[in-house]
């Protein structure tokens, strides 16, 4: 581990957004935003009631983050697989395979509250339990952004390479498969860390949104919304403070992860 | 009206005192120059130049020759006012560095031609005179003089992006003379071109040099180019950055190609190569 | 030796990138409609779930009436329009906005040093997720539409603005220090200019992101706009293929802000060619 050099500057960087921060809180709390903004404590409650409302209802909420961050990371984790699959199948047969990249490109044009309703219609036979129907097809619609970032970024990182290394590799009279392996997939890396810091606040995005469209009532954007049509405002926005801290943190274990893997390499 | 305008500039031979122990002609003044940097996170202090001394003389053609790191480039910015010296003087005219760049005494060119992409050739050259608030029709015609100087008088209208390599480095020399500046400091300008091209540009340089009698400073790393375009060559070594030798350019003016065949060329090149010391 | 001078045409146009493309649409047609084909074996209605292309396709330029007094088209039209205007001015605000922002960054280090964390936050939370909350504080779906528009394109302009500031070769500032430029003449005659493409890189990004923000918001409430014709037709308080359409068109709206964009910025900087430039992005 190398010493950290601790200089003006980088106390700077710490301190000036902190004290920002603090200074935000300070004012929420004391209702100074509220006239700032025209709001009233019922639409926009103070800090301290929306902590004691997640301190109240953890178990409840913590069920709530649990069917969205499984979702998010079902829908992740297969929309990048078929994102990368995509873009192996452009780039080893780059005429026809392109055609398929630029397809799922497409797609995601279509918005969101348009795509989800009409998954969750679709995928209403998949099971007789509500819950299970409305996972699958939230899924699906959280597959579409990943699998459209990590196919174009994936191909980015398989095509994108250094010039003459493909050369390098066939003046050792390697085939396409090997140079597929041994130059492209470690070539790949940083590009699907890119990719990644896309689409992990994507798919959070994704699974809060289509949890509105989705039959079973689970899940915290549900619950935001919910809430708000009760009149529940304090409720809703304990919703938005975990939905927060649940992206932050999802981001947060992803930057672990690429500075694990990618030690001195840049991102792309 | 032109003269008028540029001549809100002193002039140098009359309005200055001219310090002692130099001829008039002396422009600039090198004396017991040092740069050091502090190196971030070590303790450590690295020399880019040591003790530096060194007259330039007006209207010459001066080049700085020698390996990466041993202080050309920066003895250059130091008398550009681009970085700061730690030890010794540098005097322009009886002007210190920051004087003379408020002054707009110096054009730059550097290795590669920075030019401005979203502007044409004409507005790229027109820049520093858009910077000096010069009248525009002032403008337009300086750069019609400047884009005929260079060569590039049908490329007026089209962007960098559509030129070649040479013919943008080209525009930057257009631009750096537009402010009709008396020094010209080149750092490694024709570094990154092929043979030809370079070539071509060295008898370019030269007539333009002969036409408008500006003092060149030159950085470079190739001998050849030094020895065929300057009147004097200062090899630098490095280790720390030092003046080693100085090597007077005997070949005979207007240079041409033909000259680079004759022994008086080669022994000048190894004269110059026998300079360094350490490399 | 001669040799072969022409290939058979048939060959050509295999080998060209547009069959690729009109195959894989004609691919995508085909699998559409067997799962049409299906649903329709299995279903009563099945135009809500998946109706045949023709179907959606004749909804467009049928002249029925859906509710009192349009057709399907004329609904769509109409409210495309309104939730399209709302995006746009949106945008606008948004972009302004980012692009003010990550101007002070640059001439404030002290600006940039507080608000770059929270800028890196607003990535990664789910702003589209609390659209609701904004409603409920602003309590105009108008000014909500634009606020959320607004923040979503926000980001992406600050950020790739920021980036094309950092990525300013340094010898364009040592060029300017000769001439003793001073600091406006800097950020007017250089900086900003230079940082336009970045500015296209983020509006790029952020234009399909604002329709779909505003469609979001209208499903919200009532009030008109796309989103809210769109859960309407769900429930079935018209055809269903009002909601089709809108899905078509969505998506066709989308790809247009995207190319309208590469269009202006044709326009805008006509002297550069084919740059690409990459410093994030987000649905």
């Amino acid at each position: 581990m190398k010493k950290i050099h601790i200089t003006n500057d980088s106390v700077k960087t710490v301190l000036y957004p902190l004290v920002f921060g603090i200074i935000l809180v300070v004012l929420w709390q004391t209702q100074v935003l509220h006239r700032l903004l025209g709001a009233d404590t019922f639409t926009l409650p103070l800090p301290s009631r929306i902590g004691s409302i997640i301190a109240d209802n953890f178990g409840v909420i913590m069920l709530n983050v649990k069917a969205t961050v499984f979702v998010a990371l079902s829908g992740l984790l297969l929309g990048s697989l078929f994102g990368f699959i995509l873009a192996a199948i452009a780039a080893l047969s780059p005429h026809w395979g392109m055609g398929g990249l630029t397809i799922a490109t497409a797609f995601n044009a279509v918005p969101i509250v348009a795509v989800a309703p009409i998954f969750t219609n679709l995928t209403k036979d998949f099971s007789s339990d509500p819950n299970v129907r409305s996972m699958f097809a939230k899924t699906l619609v959280v597959m579409i952004t990943c699998t459209v970032s990590m196919g174009i970024n994936a191909y980015r990182g398989f095509t994108e390479l250094k010039p003459f290394s493909l050369d390098l590799m066939k003046s050792y009279a390697a085939g396409k498969w090997t140079a597929f392996f041994k130059l492209r997939l470690p070539n790949c890396v940083p590009y699907i860390f890119t990719a990644l810091r896309i689409s992990v606040p994507g798919c959070v995005i994704s699974a809060m949104v289509s949890e509105y469209f989705a039959e079973y009532i689970v899940g915290v954007g549900r619950q935001i919304r919910e809430s708000i049509v009760l009149a529940q405002y304090s409720t809703a926005w304990a919703y938005i403070v975990v939905a927060c801290l649940v992206g932050v943190g999802m981001y947060v274990i992803l930057l672990f992860f690429e500075h694990l893997l990618l030690k001195g390499r840049r991102i792309k | 009206m032109a003269d008028t305008f540029i001549s809100t500039r002193p002039d140098t031979n009359t309005s200055e005192t001219v310090p002692e122990g130099q001829t008039a002609k002396t422009q600039i003044v090198i004396k017991n120059l040092s740069v050091t940097y502090k190196d971030d996170g070590t303790r450590g202090v690295t020399a880019a130049l040591q003790d530096v001394n060194l007259e330039i003389r007006k209207g010459e053609f001066i080049s700085l020759v020698g390996p990466s790191g041993c202080g050309k480039t920066t003895l250059l910015r130091v008398i550009a006012d681009l970085i700061p010296s730690t030890a010794g003087d540098v005097f322009i005219s009886g002007l210190t560095p920051r004087e003379a760049r408020l002054e707009k005494r110096f054009g730059i060119v550097f290795q590669n031609p920075v030019l401005m992409d979203w502007r044409t050739i004409r507005r790229n050259v027109c820049l520093p005179l858009e910077l000096l608030k010069m009248p525009k029709p002032l403008r337009t015609k300086k750069v019609t003089e400047m884009l005929d100087l260079v060569g590039l008088q049908e490329f007026g209208h089209h962007y960098p992006c559509e030129l070649s390599g040479g013919m943008q480095q080209r525009v930057g020399i257009a631009r750096a003379l537009a402010i009709d500046p008396k020094i010209l400091l080149m750092d490694e300008p024709f570094s990154a071109l092929d043979e030809f091209t370079k070539e071509k540009l060295h008898e370019d340089l030269l007539r333009i040099w002969r036409q408008t009698n500006k003092t060149v400073v030159f950085v470079t790393h190739n001998i050849q180019e030094a020895v065929f375009l300057s009147d004097r060559v200062v090899v630098f070594s490095p280790h720390p950055g030092r003046v080693t030798s100085v090597v007077n350019i005997t070949l005979p003016r207007p240079r041409t190609a033909g000259m680079k065949n004759t022994v008086d060329f080669t022994e000048l090149v190894a004269k110059v190569r026998s300079g360094f010391v350490g490399v | 030796m001669q040799r072969e001078m022409k290939k058979p045409v048939w060959e050509k146009i295999a080998a060209s990138p547009r069959t690729v493309t009109v195959v894989w649409v004609i691919g995508l047609v085909l699998v559409w409609e067997a799962g049409a084909f299906a649903v329709e074996a299995v279903k009563r209605t099945p135009e809500n779930v998946l109706p045949h292309l023709y179907q959606i396709l004749a909804s467009v330029f049928s002249t029925k009436k859906v509710t009192a007094s349009q057709t399907a088209v004329q609904i769509v039209i109409i409210n495309a329009c309104v939730t399209l205007g709302r995006a746009g001015i949106g945008f606008v605000i948004g972009a302004a906005a980012g692009y003010v922002l990550a101007l002070c960054m640059r001439l404030s280090g002290a600006v940039e040093k507080t608000v770059f964390p929270y800028l890196m936050l607003v990535q990664m939370i789910p702003i589209l997720g609390m659209a609701p909350i904004v409603l409920a504080v602003t309590r105009d779906i108008d000014k909500s539409r634009v606020i959320i528009a607004a923040i979503l394109t926000f980001y992406p302009v600050a950020v790739n603005t920021l980036a094309g500031f950092k990525s300013i070769e340094k010898e364009k500032f040592e060029l300017f220090h000769s001439y003793a430029a001073t600091t406006p003449q800097i950020y007017v005659k250089m900086m900003i200019p230079a940082s336009v493409p970045y500015l296209f890189t983020g509006l790029k990004i952020s234009a399909p992101m604002a329709v779909t923000a505003s469609i979001l918001v209208d499903t919200l409430q009532g009030g008109g706009g796309l989103g809210c014709m769109l859960s309407q037709s769900l429930k079935h308080a018209m055809s269903i293929y009002v909601f089709w359409q809108i899905v078509f068109f969505s998506a066709f709206v989308g790809i247009l802000s995207y190319y309208g964009i590469v269009l202006l910025e044709r326009i805008v900087s006509p002297g550069r060619r084919n740059q690409t430039r990459n410093a994030g992005g987000a649905k």
